[in-house]
């Protein structure tokens, strides 16, 4: 369990991260959501040790970051934003390296290393140099990192960042197989990234908490209204009138024409009893002009921001 | 602390700057014992205090690396979220340099058995000189890696360092340049230059007994001094502090 309790830190003028508050349970899976430059980082750094505050406390597992600094360390394992490997060892030498600097006894270190490499999926590489492993592969190693010596805390920041899609799906899975018996903190600043692992999300911005909310309650707070791409082939001024007659959207606007091909964008009122999109389809194919692609669009950080902050 | 060592030990043969330390020293050290024996005179002492000389290359290669490639690659952040104290890793990377060192140094125990097994000798002076080459090496290299931790630039690391160990070795030089100066400007301001000569050469006179080279001359004619190898020794802890304070300072930073 983590403890902050109104963080600020200073860099000169500015304020990077500015009186934050929140607390990670045991076994939670907490997002850590925010633009860049937020203080999503800075928060992570200081939580970890790495940096300190100029005021404000963290407490892990009850012991302060600052005052007792090794009990703290000793629950937390940090994956930053860079991993630090040493490019010049091999994935086995650096485990060992990191199970020397961590205290990990002699007699239990085999086993744990066969534990952590096999969890985190790098078995094939460990006996190759960092520095030629592919990016994915060196993030595993990041991850193998933090989980040696079994802290209880997980702090990932944005694990996922610069991996293709294949090795995103992968570091997620391993997330959630890693939740089932750590608290983890994994910071981020995509949406969809945090939805797919986290179950309580922290929303910073400006150095600030926006909002503090479990996944599906802020859905349903971002839920009042959402937006839909429809593409066709059509003429854009009947189709766009047509559609605005359908009940349940509430505006209309083009985006792209390429052609006879047109994008356009519809703001749809959720709260509309029936299933606008069904609706649409209908009155499309009724008029014979065909949908090219039909799709929900994610709301952007700003927007979310904005729907929140507005609505309090 | 051991962790670090062996892991800084065994980086500097993960690349070439083990390497190219011990050639540069295995030439010059090389070079020197065969200049001497070539003419039948090997004089070990000698051969040891003019190794020094080349302090001011050998030190900045092995140190700049040792805090300023961990700032830059990022793996600085072990030694800050890890349960290891940040202490601990400065001894660790001194330790580790301060092994490589004894390493290099091995191509000089090589030349003491070839002098000994053509019936030369190694006397109790060649010992002193060696003593007093190890207790240089530590003042030397804590300079360097307090050079290190400064920067996380590897060429500006050296540069410091480089400009650190010149100055101390042309101390004896600066010091009298520095007496002269002071002479001469105080007779500028009109004090009377009997006065102004003995100001200024109590001023070298201090300045030139921070001369390590000084100190520890006597060693290769078997004169040992505790208070000179004390001086060295303090100078190294009063840097490897400094090192750990401006580590332990950049989490305090507020820039």
């Amino acid at each position: 369990m983590i403890e902050i309790n109104n963080l600020v830190k200073h860099y000169g003028d500015k304020k990077a991260v500015n009186g934050i508050s929140f607390t990670v349970n045991d076994d939670e899976v907490l997002g850590f959501l925010g633009p860049n430059g937020a203080g999503k980082s800075t928060t992570m750094n200081i939580i970890t040790g790495y940096l300190s505050s100029t005021s404000g406390t963290v407490k892990v597992n009850g012991h302060d970051i600052l005052e007792e600094p090794e009990l703290a360390k000793r629950d937390i394992g940090y994956l930053p934003e860079l991993p630090p490997l040493y490019l010049d060892m091999t994935v086995l030498e650096y485990l060992n390296f990191i199970c020397d600097v961590k205290g990990v006894k002699k007699s239990e270190r085999k086993e744990h290393l066969a534990k952590v490499i096999s969890m985190v999926k790098i078995t094939d590489v460990a006996d190759r140099l960092i520095g030629n492993l592919s990016k994915g592969y060196k993030q595993r190693v990041g991850i193998a990192q933090a989980i040696v010596g079994d802290p209880k805390i997980l702090i990932l920041d944005e694990p996922t960042v610069g991996l293709d899609p294949n090795q995103i799906l992968e570091i997620r899975k391993l997330i959630k197989t890693l939740a089932k018996s750590h608290s983890v903190i994994i910071s981020s600043h995509i949406l969809s990234e945090i939805q797919a692992v986290a179950d309580r999300v922290v929303i910073i911005n400006k150095g600030k908490v926006a909002a503090i909310d479990t996944i599906s309650d802020l859905s349903k707070r971002l839920s009042g209204s959402s937006k839909l791409l429809l593409s066709f082939k059509g003429p854009v001024k009947e189709v766009c009138s047509k559609i605005h007659s359908v009940p349940g959207v509430v505006n209309v606007s083009q985006r792209i024409s390429d052609g006879d091909i047109h994008e356009i964008e519809l703001t749809i009122d959720n709260n509309s009893a029936s299933d606008v999109r069904a609706s649409i389809f209908f009155a499309m194919a009724k008029s014979g002009w065909p949908i090219l692609e039909f799709r929900s669009l994610d709301p952007s950080l700003e927007e979310i921001f904005l729907s929140i902050t507005s609505k309090g | 602390m051991t962790a670090i060592f062996k892991r800084e030990f065994l980086s500097y043969f993960r690349s070439p700057v083990g390497y190219v330390a011990i050639a540069i020293f295995s030439f010059l050290s090389g070079f020197l014992f065969y200049s001497q024996f070539s003419t039948g005179g090997v004089n070990l002492s000698s051969e040891i205090n003019s190794l020094r000389n080349f302090f001011v290359i050998i030190i900045p290669i092995i140190t700049m690396g040792l805090f300023a490639e961990d700032k830059k690659r990022g793996t600085e952040v072990l030694y800050y979220t890890t349960p290891v104290n940040l202490f601990s890793v400065v001894m660790g990377k001194f330790l580790a340099a301060v092994a490589l060192f004894a390493v290099m140094f091995s191509n000089v125990f090589i030349h003491m058995i070839v002098t000994k097994a053509c019936d030369g000798a190694v006397g109790v002076g060649v010992w002193g000189s060696v003593i007093v080459y190890f207790f240089m090496a530590f003042m030397f290299i804590s300079i360097g890696i307090l050079a290190s931790a400064v920067t996380d630039s590897q060429i500006i690391a050296a540069i410091f360092c480089f400009i650190m160990i010149l100055v101390i070795q042309l101390i004896d030089t600066i010091s009298t340049y520095f007496g002269n100066a002071v002479t001469a400007l105080l007779g500028n301001f009109g004090l009377n230059s009997e006065k102004a000569a003995s100001v200024g050469s109590k001023l070298a006179e201090g300045l030139s007994w921070l001369d390590p080279f000084d100190k520890t001359q006597d060693f290769r004619f078997g004169v040992f001094s505790v208070s000179a190898l004390m001086f060295c020794l303090s100078v190294a802890v009063v840097f490897l502090y400094l090192a750990f304070r401006v580590l332990e300072k950049k989490r305090w930073s507020q820039g």
